[in-house]
């Protein structure tokens, strides 16, 4: 038989030059990304790069002309609209013209096998087709998903419900009224998520279970397609102004929301892989629950085989990785080995003494000794199981520590500043009454007090000074709000604000020469030292001295000026005095140092005065008030009261502030802190993960007979899948829960027990921790998580393991 | 209507780039019952063939009826049901499952249905007296001899009750005589229990004992 020989196409690789053209792509990439970026339109640059990417440059150019010739007032209408359909029909038809033109001849070819004519075996005949219906299902679910998150959560926060707003009456306004189910920021976006979660796994659900393989490249093409548009578009608002203009304010909840940490895009992208993360989750639960044929959610028969492959949940094996998660590696190692040996050295002794009498008996129990060794797989098991914990205890841990640092924060920046500050647009405020009064009557709202403020120096007679932010406050009503009655130290005290002439000048002596702060309890409240208890009195009759106006500073300034409770200092205003002959001089006057807080807090105890309201409104000539400070029940809630307060004002020229919003910089770059420090502790849980990759392939190549035998015997694929899933499962439950165990433990150790931290660098006596539950719930959800992952891999090749191969093997 | 009929089997191994044809157009049928046995030299593709007939292998092209029914038109889901109710498969080896005991790998297949559990512990029970290895029932099979593991094995293809049994060179790992004690068993379950059965096996003196004989030769199957 003489077969005609087919020449091949082979593809030669010079690779000298790919590398060299490859590099060099690179290099000029970066040089045009950053000219690019000098230019400020890397922005632009970079959609119209995402444009070309997908394809869609053509479409997004055509819908342009398109809008451009819609819009009114231009041109022809009339005659635009008929010309269109038909240019647009005539294209269409002519491309299916085409296509129809180029066909796949049969081609000459080869000579024909035995088999030609016989009935062809059906899945071959099947094999790989583009699913369609299955891209639409994953790309349109990831798509509304998106959508759901982002216009639930506006109108969570904006309230639900039609109706006229109360100040552009008439005309009705979607979202923006008195809704009943107005929200936090928080709460509405957790509702979202959860909402936006589900839908994507219902998705990805539905998608995998009608489609007949496991579809890579549809759920790719879905994912990227439909799911990135959005994710990108938000990461471009904010430098694209054209963007801007059109959804900026649409999208300012979502914006202020991502905002919250810092880094927005951070934001938009870790829930666009949270997104797509459910979707897989869903798809290969779809695969799992119908690839037996119908929904087939039991798990029983492959629990009990998963159970006896893996044996992870032995007391020995977990209480020894417990023991080294708590107290570290090394010293479980030693103590392990010693009595390792130890035994071995019992039982050689024994088997040679055997020896000598009955050599049978001996070299079986010699045997047994060398294959009680264990299997390298239960090794690998037991290593995944501890990496796992690892991960999940150092997550706990750290992010309580830094939770405990935050409240701390939290709770000394609330302590001086109000939740809520309401304030005027104009330079007079004087209807505070009136205000405070429709205020009070917001839910929620505990405590108002009202406040001037201005920027000061002071002097001394040491000529020492230093710059202010000086607050005139109502000593009646300011208890009410803020801290900073607790905050005063023995010797002020509040009240010497309203009554002036008490203030004694006793100087002590422990304090204004280079003081240092005092060190506190962590509740607050105020000790001097011990040491510093020597006082020497200098009683001033204060009949002696002029009456002066009480002035509160805080102990760091104090230090600075050397100054005690009685003294006398100068605050000087640049601008607030009368007009001179070379324009306005500055206007001094005397005050006397009425006490000394200690808030805790560096910066305000250098920064923040305070004096009477009406001293303040006579320096200042202020006849009205700066704003009205506001405390409320739950500081959780204060964004929400303030937009409530603010309606109860009816909106300008009023304005009401949280104290997120006041102090965002700060909380924010806390949050992106901790969330950065979450990512790369996640790094350890997802090299664990590597390892249950590893073992769970291993236990797969392990088993490939049974895999087998299993299937002859009449395992469908799904079974086989949930076999490996759950082998893969049990080492993330094991491993989360030591974890768990094993973070929540040494919390608990730090906190009643305590590590020591040096006050005067910290100002905190020891390392804060605050367990917070569910961030907790969090870290262990995401070990399980990237476990099952992990295992997905791995469980869906040993389905695809063809009962003949491991049979044949033998 | 023949139990089994099997029309144009097409088989091919692909070995360095080359095909090599093993089944060339089989077509057989076997009717309810029968006690068939299937010999051929080696490597002439009998286990081949019989892996095809046991679903647990794909052939490029061919038809296989069960009871009229096509089987190649099943889906993934329905394949392994066939699998694990109509057919039991005895193998050269006995291929249990180390990690469980005798009984449990007995018990398997009605587990993998998730029928109830001590039922079907009760019937694998029951099987194992028939081979007699009661004795051995909660033994790992790395613990149980060679005949004893292929004797479970064989527990294990009936406990279902299949409608066809497939064994191939069941006793090819044993000596003669244990060998025969499978080969008597064989022929009482098909006796008693009227189960249709097909041995793929070396030996010509056994094949000679069986009431049918097919041949495997130059990839068609002749009748011997």
């Amino acid at each position: 038989m003489n077969a005609p020989v087919i020449a091949e196409r082979h593809t030669a690789y010079r690779w000298g030059f790919l590398w060299a053209g490859g590099l060099i792509a690179l290099f000029g990439a970066v040089l045009l990304a950053t000219a690019f970026g000098k230019a400020g339109a890397s922005a632009h640059a970079a959609a119209e790069l995402a444009l070309v990417a997908f394809g869609w440059g053509p479409l997004v150019s055509l819908l342009r002309a398109i809008a451009v010739a819609l819009a009114p007032g231009r041109g022809d209408l009339a005659g635009f609209s008929p010309l269109f359909v038909a240019g647009a029909g005539f294209w269409a038809i002519a491309w299916g013209l085409i296509a129809l033109g180029i066909r796949r001849s049969a081609s000459g070819g080869e000579q024909a096998s035995e088999a030609h004519g016989a009935a062809l075996y059906p899945p071959l005949a099947r094999y790989a087709d583009f699913y369609w219906g299955t891209l639409l299902a994953y790309g349109g679910g990831i798509l509304v998903s998106e959508l759901v998150l982002v216009l639930l959560h506006t109108a969570l926060i904006g309230g639900m419900g039609f109706g006229p707003t109360p100040r552009n009456g008439g005309a009705a306004q979607w979202g923006i009224t008195h809704g009943m189910l107005r929200a936090s920021p928080v709460s509405a976006f957790a509702i979202s998520l959860l909402v936006a979660f589900a839908v994507a796994f219902a998705a990805g659900f539905a998608g995998a279970s009608r489609a007949r393989r496991l579809s890579v490249p549809e759920a790719t093409v879905g994912i990227f397609y439909f799911g990135l548009p959005i994710p990108i578009g938000l990461t471009l608002l904010s430098s694209s102004s054209a963007l801007q203009l059109r959804f900026g304010y649409r999208l300012r909840e979502i914006t202020y929301l991502a905002s919250l940490i810092g880094r927005p895009e951070l934001g938009y992208w870790l829930v666009f892989l949270g997104l797509s993360l459910m979707m897989i989750l869903g798809i290969t639960a779809g695969f799992v629950a119908t690839g037996s044929g119908k929904v087939d959610l039991r798990a029983g028969f492959e629990l009990f085989v998963a159970r006896r492959h893996a044996a992870v949940f032995r007391p020995r094996l977990l209480l020894g990785l417990l023991v080294v998660l708590m107290l570290g590696i090394v010293p479980p190692l030693i103590i392990y080995a010693m009595m390792r040996a130890a035994e071995a050295a019992v039982e050689r002794t024994r088997i040679r003494a055997l020896g000598m009498s009955d050599p049978l008996k001996a070299s079986e129990a010699l045997d047994k000794l060398r294959t009680e060794e264990h299997s390298p797989t239960a090794m690998m098991t037991a290593l995944s199981v501890g990496g796992v914990g690892v991960g999940v205890m150092a997550l706990i841990i750290v992010l309580s520590v830094m939770s405990g640092f935050e409240i701390d924060l939290q709770q000394k920046i609330l302590g001086t500043n109000a939740h809520i500050m309401v304030s005027k647009y104009s330079d007079s405020f004087t209807e505070y009454p009136e205000v405070t009064e429709k205020i009070r009557k917001v839910k929620g709202v505990l405590g108002t007090t009202p406040f001037v403020l201005g920027e000061v120096m002071v002097t001394t007679d040491k000529d020492n000074g230093g710059g202010l932010v000086v607050k005139g406050i109502d000593p009646t009503t300011v208890g009410d709000v803020t801290d900073l009655k607790k905050n005063i130290l023995p010797g002020g005290s509040l009240d010497n604000l309203r009554h002036p002439e008490n203030i004694s000048s006793r100087r002590l002596i422990g304090e204004g020469v280079g003081a240092s702060p005092i060190s506190t309890s962590r509740t607050g409240g105020r000790q001097t030292d011990s040491e510093e208890e020597g006082v020497i009195e200098r009683a001033q009759s204060s009949g002696s001295e002029r009456v002066l106006p009480g002035i509160i500073i805080g102990a760091e300034m104090q230090s600075k000026l050397r100054v005690g409770v009685g003294d006398r200092v100068n605050m000087v205003s640049p601008l607030a005095g009368e007009l001179g002959p070379q324009g306005p001089m500055p206007k001094s006057r005397p005050f006397r140092v009425a006490g000394i807080f200690y808030s805790g807090m560096y910066e305000y105890d250098l920064k923040f005065a305070y004096i009477e309201l009406h001293e303040a409104q006579k320096f200042f000539n202020l006849p009205g008030i700066t704003g009205i400070d506001i405390k409320v029940a739950d500081i959780d809630d204060a964004r929400r009261i303030a937009g409530a307060i603010l309606d109860e004002l009816d909106g300008y020229p009023y304005r009401a502030k949280d104290w997120g919003e006041m102090n965002r910089n700060l909380f924010s770059a806390l949050a992106l802190e901790k969330l950065v420090m979450g990512i790369i502790l996640t790094i350890i849980v997802v090299v664990a993960a590597g390892l249950i990759i590893a073992t769970v392939i291993m236990l797969v190549l392990e088993k490939r007979k049974e895999i087998s035998v299993l299937k002859a015997l009449g395992v469908p694929n799904g079974g086989i899948v949930k076999i490996f899933l759950a082998e893969g499962l049990q080492i993330g439950f094991a491993g989360g829960l030591l974890g768990l165990f094993a973070g929540v433990a040494w919390c608990l150790f730090i906190d009643k027990v305590g590590i020591k931290l040096d006050p005067q660098v910290y100002y905190i006596p020891q390392l804060p921790v605050r367990l917070e539950p569910v961030q907790t719930a969090i870290s262990v959800v995401i070990a399980i998580l990237v476990t099952y992952l992990a295992s997905v891999y791995p469980a869906f090749k040993a389905s695809q393991v063809e009962p003949v191969e491991g049979l044949k093997s033998e | 209507m023949p139990l089994l009929q099997v029309r144009d089997l097409f088989k091919s191994y692909f070995l360095h780039g080359k095909r090599i044809d093993v089944l060339r157009g089989v077509s057989l049928d076997i009717e309810s019952g029968e006690l068939v046995s299937l010999v051929g030299a080696s490597g002439s593709g009998k286990s081949t063939l019989l892996h095809v007939l046991g679903m647990l292998d794909a052939p490029a092209a061919g038809q296989i009826l069960f009871q009229g029914a096509s089987l190649f038109e099943l889906s993934e889901a329905a394949i392994a049901d066939f699998r694990n109710r109509t057919i039991g498969f005895v193998f050269q080896s006995h291929y249990l499952l180390p990690e469980f005991t005798a009984l449990e790998n007995v018990a398997m297949p009605a587990l993998i249905q998730r029928s109830d559990r001590a039922e079907a512990l009760r019937y694998a029970r029951e099987l194992l007296e028939r081979v007699e290895l009661e004795a051995r029932m909660d033994h790992r099979p790395g613990e149980l001899s060679g005949g004893e593991a292929q004797r479970v094995a064989l527990a294990r293809a009936l406990v279902l009750r299949p409608a066809l049994l497939f064994a191939d060179e069941p006793t090819g790992n044993l000596d003669p005589a244990t060998g025969e004690g499978i080969h008597r068993l064989l022929r009482e379950v098909n006796r008693d229990l009227g189960i249709t059965a097909i041995v793929v096996t070396h030996n010509e003196a056994l094949a000679s004992s069986m009431p049918r004989r097919l041949r495997l030769f130059g990839g068609q199957v002749f009748p011997a």
